[in-house]
């Protein structure tokens, strides 16, 4: 009963923060033991989440190859250290790096744009908004083949450089370093539009005509009101979106897996591509456990950073 | 937003909206085009002849509804003790909760794989069910939590007043005002899980336990890439889903907007 103490204590400690009970800070009318109510998640969180971080540091200190008849060398820090040193790895959160800016402002900028034309006045916006909202909800397993074919050196892209003049464009796009990661990119960025769309729509629906009537009064000029006015009032969804963009980055495996396989050479390796490669095809247990740890470490800054702007708020 | 009283300017805006637009929607033509090539819908019979289709739908939607099932009823039990429940250290048990928030598949893989060769669990749908489920839990607590504690608590009072007990209240009073915030988190799990790769491609190898999202890598490996088998998967597995948004589109825009900003 000891950590029930430490964790009341704890929680008590936190609870000027907390964002719980806004409403009825002065009322309080929790009744009933809650504990039950809460067991079915927390034993399903605990039982896979935490048992497979558990399992995974414990995996992350060893040699092995997996299989559960085969020994297993106790190494330390063995793992990590190599790690530090695998160009591999600082390759893959390089990649992860420009993979989440490129992304973001490319998705920002077009999403940003296509909400503020969606409210005003476009023929046929329905359809339009249909139109860029489909790939969200459409699996990455699913479109990497169609972007394996486009992209192909015979495929439907450089059918249709070649049919504007730009010939001296067409290239095996999956075959060059640079171009195999602007394929990830674009796939990427195709798919996940619509949600920056919809987020900026949304956001934008919350503010009052009466701001931008005036701006336009005053003589403002479209693009002027879009960027001093829309703009900074949508800071929290673009912030939002951000976190939620590096977390993203950092989860990014099927894209890259199915069409570019990571390759070429390395040139399109993310960290999960890179875990899944070392575990199942070199069955290098010990080592894919230990870039998993780093990899949850990076996650978990990453969404410590998408609590601060609640904080902000709430705190104002 | 846009000024659009001038016909220049009403022009200018379809034009550019319709410049953004049209590149999203290439990559779906040149998916139905290709699927189309050659043997024109040969190449669906060819898909269709392999007999796994109707098996790696009944996959997903037994992995997709399970998972559904869990997350649903967890996220809901949960969010009503957080919110309105007295709870011993309960800012610590939800902080428990948020760390899995951003948890990448890929930190499971080794332990899963491991664990699941070791109770003989590999190549089950559960291998795959349970783990989607827990990575969708956290967030679902997230969302409902704040959903319950906006219902007044003069509700629950009333509820209370007039003798009914804690379940009665979560049955009769709570549940049935949660109906916008469980669409939004069926439709998150459901995208989810229906669109999970890498979990089952790990866990599940026995092609009678295969999913949709391994269709299309079917006929690379079958027929050493067949281009045009691909990609008629591909708009197999893709028209259901496109079928379901379209039907519930206020639904998916909902909830995956919600997904995005909590």
């Amino acid at each position: 009963m000891s950590t029930d103490a430490t964790a009341s204590t704890a929680g008590r400690r936190q609870r000027p923060r907390s964002t719980q009970n806004q409403g009825t800070r002065h009322r309080r009318v929790a009744f009933g033991a809650g504990l039950p109510w809460i067991i079915p998640a927390v034993v399903l969180v605990v039982g896979m989440i935490y048992f497979s971080i558990a399992d995974t540091i414990h995996v992350s200190t060893l040699d092995w190859n997996g299989f559960i008849l085969s020994p297993s060398r106790f190494v330390g820090w063995d793992n990590y250290s190599r790690m530090f040193q695998d160009p591999v790895f600082w390759l893959a959160i390089w990649h992860t790096g420009v993979f989440f800016v490129t992304t973001f402002v490319v998705q920002t900028l077009i999403g940003f744009t296509f909400a503020a034309l969606m409210h005003s006045k476009v023929v046929l916006a329905p359809l339009y908004k249909v139109i860029i909202f489909i790939p969200t909800v459409l699996a990455p397993a699913t479109m990497a083949p169609v972007f394996r074919h486009i992209f192909d050196a015979k495929g439907d892209f450089n059918a249709i450089l070649s049919a504007v003049g730009l010939d001296w464009l067409a290239q095996p796009w999956l075959a060059g370093d640079v171009t195999a990661m602007l394929v990830v990119m674009v796939a990427t960025v195709w798919q996940w539009t619509g949600l920056t769309f919809i987020l900026y729509y949304a956001a934008m629906s919350q503010i009052e005509t009466e701001i931008l009537e005036a701006a336009r009064i005053d003589g403002s000029s479209n693009f002027r009101t879009l960027l001093a006015i829309v703009w900074p009032l949508c800071r929290p969804t673009t912030v939002a979106l951000a976190t939620l963009g590096i977390i993203g980055a950092l989860k990014t495996f099927d894209v890259p897996y199915l069409v570019t396989k990571a390759g070429p050479n390395h040139a399109t390796e993310f960290l999960g591509t890179y875990i899944y490669q070392t575990m199942v095809q070199q069955k290098h247990f010990g080592y894919a456990a230990a870039i998993s740890i780093a990899l949850l470490i990076l996650a978990i800054v990453g969404g410590v950073v998408m609590r601060r702007p609640r904080r902000e708020k709430e705190g104002s | 937003m846009f000024d659009t009283r001038s016909l220049l300017s009403r022009i200018g805006i379809q034009l550019l909206a319709t410049l953004i637009a049209v590149p999203y929607l290439l990559p779906l033509l040149a998916m139905v085009h290709g699927s189309f090539a050659g043997a024109g819908i040969g190449n669906y019979a060819k898909v269709f002849a392999t007999g796994v289709v109707p098996t790696y739908f009944a996959n997903s939607l037994l992995i997709s509804a399970s998972s559904i099932a869990l997350v649903y009823v967890s996220a809901m039990l949960g969010a009503f003790g957080f919110a309105k429940l007295r709870i011993r250290g309960k800012e610590v048990w939800f902080w428990v909760l948020l760390v899995a928030l951003t948890m990448p598949e890929a930190v499971l893989l080794t332990p899963l794989f491991v664990t699941a060769s070791t109770f003989d669990l590999y190549n089950e749908l559960i291998a795959v069910i349970l783990p989607l489920a827990a990575l969708q839990v956290p967030f679902a607590i997230l969302l409902a939590r704040s959903f319950f504690e906006g219902v007044p608590s003069e509700l629950i009072e009333a509820g209370r007043i007039d003798g009914a007990n804690v379940v009665q209240i979560f049955w009769f009073l709570m549940l049935p005002l949660t109906r916008p915030i469980a669409g939004a988190i069926v439709v998150l799990t459901l995208i989810n899980s229906w669109n999970a790769y890498l979990l089952p491609m790990l866990m599940l190898n026995d092609p009678s336990k295969q999913v949709v999202t391994l269709l299309p890598s079917f006929f690379t490996s079958q027929y050493t890439n067949d281009q045009t088998g691909v990609l008629a998967a591909a708009v197999i597995t893709a028209v259901p889903v496109i079928a379901a948004y379209l039907l519930l589109q206020r639904t998916f825009e909902r909830g995956l907007a919600a997904g995005a900003l909590k």
